[in-house]
């Protein structure tokens, strides 16, 4: 840089970092897919869970079940390891490499940069280390304990800081498209990450969510939806605009589709979170806007396909020749495929029968292999020969590679599309009569077998493929020399970064887009008629806006153009509109969804003791496989509701002091919401549910024996280990701080109740003589003694807690609550059964 | 898809636009060029379509009311699958009485191994496969959560039906159930046929108790 002249500049390239990011991506790549191989095998056989180990070590280990290797450990480490691990360095790669080249400008900080690469790999080496130790938070792609969340957002902010000085440095006026995608990225990722971390330790392992029940639900899920938009989608497509033209050699299809498309995609993305709970008891409202948000995301995905497979025209010889190619212009099918896939999921009729299922595997393995690992192979092999200055060491590998790797997804996709449409068939297949359910859970567990075996078997071909990749890349890398480029650079002499605020704002198409929104807004949540109003007002708006950019196009044209020379009011208009949408979803269920406004059924709060075993429900990753929803539907009710309750679909007051929530999204093993039941007779504390405890104790100790056909792991150390009793009294005073209504209870009584709860459980199974393995001498006193100690106890006296209420009871006609737009409807419903002088509530 | 050569030649900036022809815009980052092209119609309306059906499907929801709520729609449901419970019932236990439970029922080697599948499928957990209640680990018993049912004992009733009954139902509300262990109400997940069949195995696998009647 100090040689620059008048006129220009000389740079060398900071390639060092996207050398190591591309490797780390392969070798992260290459754990995560092996995690994801032998998980998909534990759910065809039992024994992989730790069973195996005494095979392979011929007899040395002797286990029914290792805690590291159950799959409830290890399907975090899987999504985790293929999410930020191989994923997140191939981002950073791709980020690293073009953005230098769109700004003209070496990256602002080596420093920034080491601490970034470095840093993020401690922080997958860390995940790899407690994931499989059972540290978790329970939440779905946010399962990485607090201390880790500090330092993955601290070293996101590294990354931003550098990212944007940058910018601020670039020696190109004009922001690119993969430079707005790169933007958007980096903005949401961290608001989401941020917000779906907000938690309060109550060691230096272990924290609580402050959101509980259904608003952790909507927050987790406007996380872990965005994530895959934000993390998995959006710096794809900023690659894909980069790397796509450049292996091509041809230009972008259509500079305005980018425009349409980018604003169109961070805007619409960020509303969609709720259609990953579309019929449970989440309010519908926001049902209603996470379906009808993701059918109107299909065009603007469909853009960003478009974009890249039309630029493509002129350049499809290249197909036959070129694997770079082959890889990009597959990888954006399967993004085309995907992303009309979602949308379909995503509509309540035929969510009602994938949800839960094998399908939402299959649609995400369509994404993440097809997507994201395609695109991830045809970077590296564009990027391998340029890094090390020479050429790919072999094509015919790569094709390979390549061939491999596409029956390998379609094997597995087609065969979880199969074994979740089958499956969710048969969940909901009536006996003969019409009155029961013709197959019993397992039943349709078993008949998925098959495919859960082909699924293994091209989920392993896609790793040999990958493996491939990264032999091919080796031996490329081996073959050159690191290589930095170094360009001449011409110093720009317009002005740009001048932008005022007022300028960004004060303009006819932000004022038409955030009136528009705004009454779009008020729309939702105004009182009968101002809501219609509200629309009338919208529409108009819209009109008046399709005219004023008629006549003005050039006016508006020129307002994004400037708003390209001005990276900071591009990031900031980036910002609001990806803001809006978990804003307006998430804010008004804070307000409205609380205690104060429950009306019939509300959780009882759990026992200390209690609370000890779901903690290790959560620590074992049990909601991996079980669901605690039951949706409001037939199919669901019939299974799970008890006998004889006309409403027992799950209600949102059930799990409203739940931190974390522990809904599930995928039923490998039955719904358990209705496992919890009454206190046992003369049991001061003891709860006998569904099922006695004897039936959780061989359960848990072996669940083919109570369950024959059943692929859940063996837990026998959970017969070893004991109860963390000491750190009830401060998880207590943490869920007390989070609002629970915990009676004032000091530290003794703590510890005494929950003793007092795990001897009774512990003296009604040493009455009904179990048999603990290896214990098998305990018996009466000595046994009970023993067991009192137990995780397992435990954890059954959870599941005979879970999902229990009592009934609240409010007198008088139903009140609108602003910011409910339900309330209305009911209104006029229950409003209607009062004037007839029916008091009692229509709706439960 | 066109290949090179039917590609129209592409001009830049105003001068294409005046033209009515593909725009490639003037400026490149870093060699990438851009065309401008237009929209596809198709695209754009799918585009308006999910929009429009956006304010369509929320106004039929919120403002006319034509759907129903989930919550009344289940409740519906179920009450009306309770009444055809209820009717199956009805109907069913007007065919099988104690009589026909032991003598028919019970005779017929169909019904009584339709009968031990069920059993199989559902009852083993609790009463094992040998009706016992006991299971076998390596030489030692150990007693299952239910009551074993080869035993001659018949805690909530010896007849027929009330057997049938109480895998109906289940363990009766009011009493403590064994060692706390409550059966759960079979009726919800089998039909009245099929807890016949279930009543017809335990029949035929224990005839001291149920001696064929006249």
């Amino acid at each position: 840089m100090s040689t620059a002249t008048a006129k220009t500049t000389t740079i060398t390239y900071d390639d060092k970092t996207v050398r190591q990011f591309m490797i780390f991506s392969i070798i992260w790549g290459v754990v995560g897919m092996l995690v994801g191989v032998i998980c998909a095998t534990q759910l065809s056989w039992w024994q992989m869970n730790g069973k195996f180990v005494e095979w392979i070590t011929f007899g040395a280990v002797q286990s029914e079940g290792i805690s590291y290797l159950t799959f409830g450990r290890l399907r975090p480490l899987h999504t985790n390891a293929v999410i930020f691990a191989f994923v997140g360095n191939m981002m950073f790669a791709g980020v690293y490499y073009s953005t230098q080249r769109l700004c003209k400008a070496r990256t602002a900080s080596d420093l920034l940069s080491k601490i970034h690469m470095w840093g993020w790999q401690l922080i997958i080496v860390s995940a790899a280390i407690t994931l499989p130790a059972g540290l978790t938070r329970g939440k779905e792609y946010a399962e990485l304990i607090w201390p880790i969340n500090i330092a993955v957002a601290l070293i996101w902010v590294i990354f931003a800081i550098n990212f944007f000085w940058t910018l601020a440095k670039r020696n190109e006026p004009s922001l690119y498209v993969a430079l707005w995608f790169y933007i958007a990225t980096i903005v949401t990722v961290a608001m989401l990450y941020i917000v779906n971390h907000l938690s309060i330790p109550t060691s230096l392992t272990h924290s609580y969510p402050i959101f509980g029940g259904l608003q952790d639900a909507l927050v987790q899920w406007w996380y872990g939806h965005n994530a895959v938009a934000f993390f998995l989608t959006t710096p794809i497509l900023g690659i894909m605009y980069y790397f796509l033209p450049k292996a091509a050699n041809r230009p972008v299809y259509s500079y305005r589709l980018s425009i349409i498309h980018f604003w169109s995609l961070v805007f619409i993305y960020i509303w969609a979170g709720p259609h990953h709970l579309l019929n449970t008891s989440l309010p519908r409202w926001l049902q209603m806007l996470g379906m009808l948000f993701s059918l109107m995301l299909w065009a603007p995905s469909w853009g960003g396909m478009l974009n890249g497979l039309l630029t493509l025209r002129g350049a499809w010889n290249k197909l036959r020749t070129d694997p770079v190619i082959k890889f990009f212009a597959a990888g954006i099918t399967f993004y085309g495929m995907a992303t009309f896939e979602g949308p379909l999921l995503s509509i309540r009729a035929v969510n009602q029968l994938s949800h839960y299922t094998d399908w939402t595997i299959g649609h995400v393995h369509s994404g993440a292999l097809g997507w994201n690992g395609f695109m991830a192979a045809g970077m590296f092999y564009w990027l391998a020969p340029r890094l090390w200055k020479t050429k790919l060491w072999s094509t015919a590998l790569a094709n390979m590679h390549f061939w491999i790797g596409l029956v390998g997804i379609l094997l597995y996709v087609a065969s979880m599309w199969t074994a979740g449409v089958l499956q969710g068939l048969m969940l909901g297949q009536v006996a003969e009569g019409g009155t029961t359910l013709k197959y019993e859970f397992v039943e349709t567990l078993q008949a998925i077998q098959i495919e859960y075996i082909l699924r293994s078997f091209g989920g392993l071909l896609f790793l040999v493929g990958f493996i491939l990749c990264g032999i091919n890349i080796w031996k490329t890398a081996r073959s050159g020399q690191p290589h930095d480029d170094t360009v001449e650079v011409a110093v720009p002499e317009a002005t740009y970064d001048e932008m005022p605020l007022r300028k960004t704002f004060a303009n006819d198409p932000f004022a038409y887009s955030i009136l528009g929104i705004l009454f779009l807004c008020l729309w939702f949540f105004l009182p009968p008629h101002g809501d219609k109003a509200a629309l009338v007002i919208s529409v108009l708006l819209s009109i008046k806006a399709v005219r004023a950019f008629q006549t003005n196009a050039n006016k508006w044209n020129d307002w994004h153009e400037r708003l390209l020379h001005n990276y900071l009011p591009f990031t900031l208009l980036v910002f609001i509109a990806v803001a809006i949408g978990g804003a307006v979803q998430i804010i008004p269920s804070l307000i409205v969804n609380r205690e104060k406004n429950i009306e019939g059924r509300l959780q009882e709060l759990y026992t200390p003791l209690e609370l000890a075993g779901r903690d290790i429900y959560v620590s074992e990753g049990c909601y991996n496989c079980h669901s605690q929803m039951i949706r409001t539907l037939m199919p669901d009710v019939m299974r799970y509701g008890r006998a004889g309750v006309a409403d027992d679909f799950s209600h949102l007051g059930e799990s409203l002091f739940d931190h974390p929530f522990q809904w599930g999204s995928k039923r490998t093993g039955p719904d358990l919401s209705r496992e919890g039941g009454d206190l046992a007779d003369g049991a001061t504390y003891m709860r006998i549910g569904k099922r006695d405890n004897v039936w959780h104790f061989n359960h848990f100790l072996n669940p083919r024996q109570t369950s024959v056909g059943s692929n859940m792991p063996s837990y026998p150390f959970l017969f070893e280990s004991k109860t963390d009793f000491k750190s009830l009294p401060k998880k207590i005073a943490v869920q007390t701080q989070l609002g629970v209504p915990y009676p004032p209870m000091n530290q003794h009584e703590i510890n005494d109740q929950a003793r007092a709860q795990a001897r009774e459980i512990a003296d009604n199974l040493a009455t009904a003589q179990v048999i603990v393995p290896g214990q098998e001498d305990l018996k009466g006193e000595e046994l009970a003694k023993y067991l009192a100690d137990r995780q397992v106890i435990a954890l059954i006296a959870y599941m005979q807690k879970l999902g229990t209420y009592k009934m609240v009871e409010k007198d008088g006609p139903p009140k609108p609550q602003p910011l409910d737009p339900d309330t209305y409807r009911e209104i006029s419903e229950k409003g209607e059964a009062y004037r007839k002088g029916q008091t009692s509530a229509v709706n439960p | 898809m066109s290949d090179e050569n039917s590609e129209q030649e592409v001009k830049r900036g105003d001068f294409a636009r005046k033209k009515g022809e593909v725009v490639l815009r003037e400026h490149e980052y870093d060699g990438i060029q851009e065309f401008d092209q237009k929209l596809p119609n198709w695209w754009l309306f799918t585009f308006y379509f999910a929009i429009v059906w956006f304010v369509v499907y929320w106004a039929l929801y919120y403002h006319t009311g034509t759907y129903k709520t989930d919550q009344q729609k289940i409740i519906e449901q179920v009450t009306q699958l309770q009444e055809q419970k209820a009717a199956a019932l009805a109907t069913a236990l007007e065919s099988i009485t104690d009589e026909a439970l032991i003598n028919e029922w019970a005779t017929d080697p169909v019904v009584v191994s339709a009968g031990e599948a069920i059993y199989t499928t559902n009852c083993v957990a609790c009463h094992s496969a040998d009706l016992s209640g006991v299971m076998l680990v390596g030489d030692q018993k150990i007693p299952l959560p239910g009551l074993p049912l080869d035993d001659g004992e018949w805690k909530y009733g010896s007849k027929p039906l009330d057997l049938f009954k109480l895998i109906n139902e289940g363990t009766p509300p009011d009493e403590p159930g064994h060692n706390g262990a409550k059966m759960t109400p079979w009726g919800q997940m089998l039909s009245p046929k099929q807890i016949a069949e279930v009543t017809a195995f335990l029949i035929a696998k224990n005839p001291d108790d149920f001696p064929a009647q006249q």
